[in-house]
């Protein structure tokens, strides 16, 4: 019962958790920020503007990107099969990546080949830290995983590697070349407009939500350190976020894969010898 | 019976094929393939258990004949064509098998043997083969051959069905050298078949390199007569000695070359300068199947150093295949690449021996037959109606054939989402890779040669939908049509995909939600691109900073220095031979 | 039913274009976006996006050159929109009017609903500008607002009437359905 509740109400925790980051990150600087419900402000804005498409086949891809993800929500939190996941994750980006196509503007295939190479940096890390977490568990399953004790000290390499991908996702300084605001205007976002940016609006909403419930699955069955865990990486991209510049795509791929796979590819060979 | 009708069939067929005229040939070919089709469906539902069959001896005097004759015409081409390789290849082939001849080996068993596997690969060869032959008789009538020639075409892409259905049962490792050898000469023929200078190259290239392959098996041949005393599949691997597993590696190494691993890659790249049919058969039903097929045969007795050795160089092939394919920009190219790359994969995954890897290999064996297949219809297609070759002139063709792309999408997305087959195969992979970690670490790279090579081919394929699937805003031209010896062949491949997911449904991978769910997502897209429209919304044109000017996309290809490519084959042939060498001490 | 209207007041989203300025009103509307001011609690994101913004913050004379941009950027936000003249440039021409590559100020163009004045205009001034112009923004409807023609019987060779007249037509059309 919780869990229909729990997905049901995923892309209104997602905007809970970008409000209170925006906050957070007004905050650091030293501003007031905007209210903790701006995320549904706008929300609410974006379902009364006049709404332009260019065409069809764009405007159903980017809706069936927020379908996908949500699904991709809702099998976690229901606690399905990890790699699984990954992989239909993997579906949802490739909507966007074909909705960024679909139209002839620069911006949206420039942001559509980013999100694409930016690919190579986060899916082998995933795939690792499944791999991980099978190698500890015996099963790929999520609802094994949440059930056994924390993996958190099995696997800290791995865990800093995911911390490396978690602003990829998030479309966070340092590595958030992806979107890019104001030098390709959001990437895939920028065609589109009033309610049908909602979807994509929200789908943002939603990856909030997956990233962190992937980063709760290293706490195991323990509760307080899954909050511990989120709120410790929440401060912490934020403060990334603030404090860094953003890098260039092919640094971003180099940075992640040299660094994030030799933590990964450590932390394995570690786990086969215990 | 079946058998027998499976292997003898397409030879008449072909010889038929050869007689007939125009409109009957059409009418005959769409009869035999259907035949073959029904055969060898029936041949999976009725076989309960292995098939057996011990062929009298004047058959192998027959067969000794064929092969003399092959190896003669090889030699005969490297004089006309004056290729040293050629000729130096068969002339060694020639030696070895005299010395085969000689020895007689005293332990017998049968020499045809049908298995769950082998009927798996009757589905494959003649499905899939038999659309590409339908396929190919709308393609070959728009070539300026003769029509001998054009009914020779047909003929001899039966002829090779034929072939494939007999080697794929066959126990007997010289009356598959025989058939390997005729694969060679058959894709030899048909790499040459438009006869201008590039195809008569890239054929006598395919020639040679094929012909090590041929030389590995008579090595492994003589190894396994002057060691085991047998020249049968099963008793070489029932009875192995793990100090002497030479002849297996051998075959090993007829695989590679058959597949067109890494340092053999060239022949199947050059391949593509064949009518685009050859291309579809050799890549999907037939040809390069042999290599993981032989693979999936050796699979018991890979263990320890071999398999791991095997999985390594597999995946790592596989990775840098993709890598490679990164910098290609002729559409047939990307996925020739990606074929040698996918069946680097497959071979890797038969090594590995566990039950699950196995699974894998079949499963992806067959996902990847059909995926290619259709892929390279399109990329025929492209050709012969658009004239593109090359993925930068593939501008804005959803504007003119939005069936086309569809296609093309959906063979992209079956060799790399759920729920298609290839995604089972490769989560099955990961899964029996991850259990392997458990017991030796050095598996640790084949995963990381495997997601990483995984996620290649992704951005590999999705970069090519760059430019085919940007809409303009307002385009009212009609629709190019196409032919129906087109478009019918595509959707049977269409349809055999769906078939395939329901096959996964079967295997119990992932519960029916996990199947279902992906199945709707992409199938609902179709279905919405047809109905919703959005005509109340207003249309504006695409933000381009205020600018008025026509954007003129392009494509971005990632530059491989030649230094790495020749780095990556020396690893290639070091751990090639490091195999050799490992397996002799 | 739910009264949508109140919201847009609370997230408007702006799109600042530089219509050939100074440079002077820019680097005061980056010092009303900075921590001192801090526009952004009041829900404001410089998107630099037409399709998804409801302020069009223009600053600058309006050159020659950037006159078809400017239209063509107006014409692609969506409805309801407000337009702010940032600067006596902006809204007058200031010291460049009757200079000869120059359009005195984008009322000539496109409608405006509110003009701030100020060389440079100041920060404070700015925000209460966009204050201003939210109460603008919520009594809006979603009635499509059209470019003024000034320039139509300059020349019909001239690309930018043709297209804006494109986007009119597009959104006429819309409307009788």
């Amino acid at each position: 019962m919780i869990e229909i509740l729990l997905i049901i109400l995923a892309p209104i925790i997602g905007g809970f958790i970008y409000g209170a980051e925006r906050i957070v990150r007004a905050r650091m600087q030293n501003r007031l920020g905007p209210p903790l419900l701006q995320p549904f402000y706008d929300m609410y804005k974006l379902m009364d503007k006049q709404a332009f498409i260019i065409n069809s086949y764009h405007t159903i891809l980017g809706i069936m990107h927020f379908v996908t993800l949500w699904v991709v929500v809702a099998f976690v939190i229901v606690g399905q099969n990890l790699l699984y996941i990954i992989f239909l994750h993997l579906l949802s980006s490739i909507f966007l990546i074909l909705a960024g196509f679909s139209v002839k503007s620069i911006y949206s295939h420039i942001g559509a080949n980013r999100e694409l190479i930016a690919m190579i940096a986060y899916e082998p890390i995933l795939i690792m830290l499944a791999v991980a977490f099978f190698m500890l568990n015996g099963s790929f399953e999520i609802s094994a995983i949440r059930e056994n004790s924390s993996a958190l000290f099995s696997i800290p390499l791995l865990f800093l590697a995911f911390l490396l991908i978690v602003p990829i996702k998030l479309k966070k300084s340092p590595f958030d070349a992806i979107q890019a605001h104001q030098e390709i205007i959001g990437g895939v976002e920028v065609e589109f407009s009033g309610i049908f940016f909602e979807f994509l609006y929200m789908a943002k909403l939603l990856e909030y939500v997956f990233i962190y419930a992937l980063v709760m699955l290293f706490a195991g069955d323990s509760f307080i350190l899954a909050l511990t865990l989120f709120l410790a990486v929440f401060f912490l991209v934020n403060l990334l976020d603030n404090s860094t510049a953003r890098i260039r795509i092919d640094h971003l791929i180099k940075i992640v894969l040299v660094i994030g796979l030799t933590l990964a590819t450590l932390n394995i060979i570690g786990l086969s010898y215990v | 019976m079946i058998l027998g009708l499976l292997i003898l069939a397409p030879i008449l067929f072909s010889f038929v094929v050869f007689m007939t005229h125009l409109v009957t040939r059409n009418i005959l070919v769409i009869l035999f393939v259907i035949f073959l089709s029904v055969i060898s469906v029936f041949n999976l539902i009725s076989l309960s258990s292995v098939v057996e069959i011990a062929l009298p001896h004047y058959f192998h005097n027959i067969f000794v004949f064929l092969d003399s004759v092959v190896l003669i015409f090889f030699l005969w081409q490297g004089i006309v064509k004056k290729h040293a390789l050629v000729i130096a290849l068969a002339l060694v082939q020639i030696i070895l098998y005299c010395e085969v001849l000689f020895l007689v080996p005293t332990l017998e068993s049968s020499d045809i043997l049908v298995d769950n596997i082998a009927s798996i690969m009757y589905l494959i060869i003649n499905i899939v083969g038999g659309i590409i032959i339908i396929y190919a008789l709308k393609y070959v009538e728009s070539e300026n051959f003769s029509q001998i020639k054009k009914n020779g075409f047909i003929a001899i892409l039966f002829l090779f069905l034929g072939v494939m259905n007999f080697i794929v049962s066959s126990n007997n490792i010289e009356i598959f050298f025989m058939l390997f050898e005729l694969t060679t000469l058959f894709s030899y023929v048909l790499i040459a078949y438009r006869g201008n200078a590039i195809s008569v190259e890239n054929s006598l290239r395919a020639l040679w390199m094929n012909q090590i392959g041929g030389v590995a098996i008579l090595l492994a041949l003589i190894l396994s007569i002057s060691h085991y005393d047998t020249l049968y599949f099963d008793i070489l691997i029932h009875n192995r000695d793990n100090l002497f597993l030479l002849p297996i590696v051998f075959l090993i190494l007829a695989a590679f070359v058959k597949a067109a691993s890494i340092p053999f890659n060239k022949w199947l790249i050059g391949a593509m300068v064949a009518p685009t049919p050859v291309s579809a058969i050799l890549h999907s039903a037939t040809m390069v199947k042999i290599a993981p097929f032989l693979m999936l045969k050796l699979a018991p007795a890979m263990s320890g150093f071999v398999s791991i050795s095997v999985t390594l160089i597999g995946t790592f092939v596989f990775f840098t295949a993709s890598l490679l394919a990164l910098n290609k920009d002729c559409f047939k190219e990307i996925l020739g690449l990606s074929t040698i790359a996918l069946l680097a994969l497959m071979m890797a995954l038969a090594a590995v021996g566990s039950e699950q890897a196995i699974n894998a290999t079949v499963v992806l064996i067959v996902f990847h037959a059909i995926s290619k297949a259709l892929l390279f219809l399109q990329a025929g297609i492209l050709e012969k109606n658009f004239h593109l070759k090359y993925v930068d002139d593939i501008d804005g063709l959803i504007n003119h054939s939005p069936l086309t792309v569809f296609f093309i999408i959906i063979g992209f997305a079956s060799l790399t989402l759920p729920p298609f087959g290839a995604f089972i195969a490769k989560f099955m992979a990961i899964e029996s890779i991850a259990q392997e970690i458990l017991k030796n670490p050095l598996y640790i790279f084949a995963l990381i040669f495997i997601t990483l090579g995984s996620v290649f081919l992704t951005l590999l394929y999705f970069k090519v939908v760059t430019k085919l699937f940007a809409k303009n805003v307002d385009f009212q031209q009609e629709h190019t049509k196409l032919s129906n010896y087109y478009v019918i062949p595509s959707f049977l491949l269409l349809f055999l995909l769906i078939i395939g997911i329901y096959v996964t449904f079967k295997m119990e991978l992932l519960s029916s939600i996990q199947i279902i769910t992906p199945v709707i997502l992409i199938a609902v897209v179709p279905f919405l691109f047809a109905t919703l429209l959005f005509k109340k919304a207003h249309r504006v044109k695409e933000y381009n900073c205020g600018e008025k000017e026509e954007i003129k996309l392009g494509m971005y290809y990632f530059n491989v220095s030649p230094n790495y490519k020749k780095a990556i084959s020396i690893v290639a042939i070091f751990g090639m031979l490091v195999l050799i060498v490992g397996v002799m001490l | 039913m739910f009264n949508f209207k109140k919201y847009r007041k609370k997230s408007p989203w702006i799109l600042h274009y530089n219509a050939g300025s100074c440079n002077g009103c820019d680097i005061e509307i980056l010092a009303a976006l900075s921590p001192k001011y801090d526009l952004e609690r009041f829900g404001v994101i410089n998107t630099g996006n037409p399709k998804q913004s409801d302020i069009f913050l223009v600053t600058g004379p309006v050159t020659f050159r950037s006159r078809e941009r400017l239209v063509e950027l107006y014409t692609q936000m969506p409805e309801p929109k407000v337009v702010i003249a940032l600067g006596s440039c902006t809204c007058t021409g200031g010291v460049f009017r009757d200079m000869y590559n120059v359009e005195d100020g984008i009322d000539r163009y496109i409608p405006v609903d509110v003009y701030i004045p100020g060389c440079a205009a100041s920060p404070e001034l700015i925000i209460d500008g966009i204050v201003k112009a939210l109460d603008i923004l919520e009594q809006k409807t979603k009635k499509m607002e059209k470019p003024l023609k000034l320039f139509q019987d300059a020349s019909t060779k001239d690309g930018i009437i043709n297209k804006r007249d494109c986007a009119l037509k597009v959104g006429e059309k819309d409307e009788e359905n």
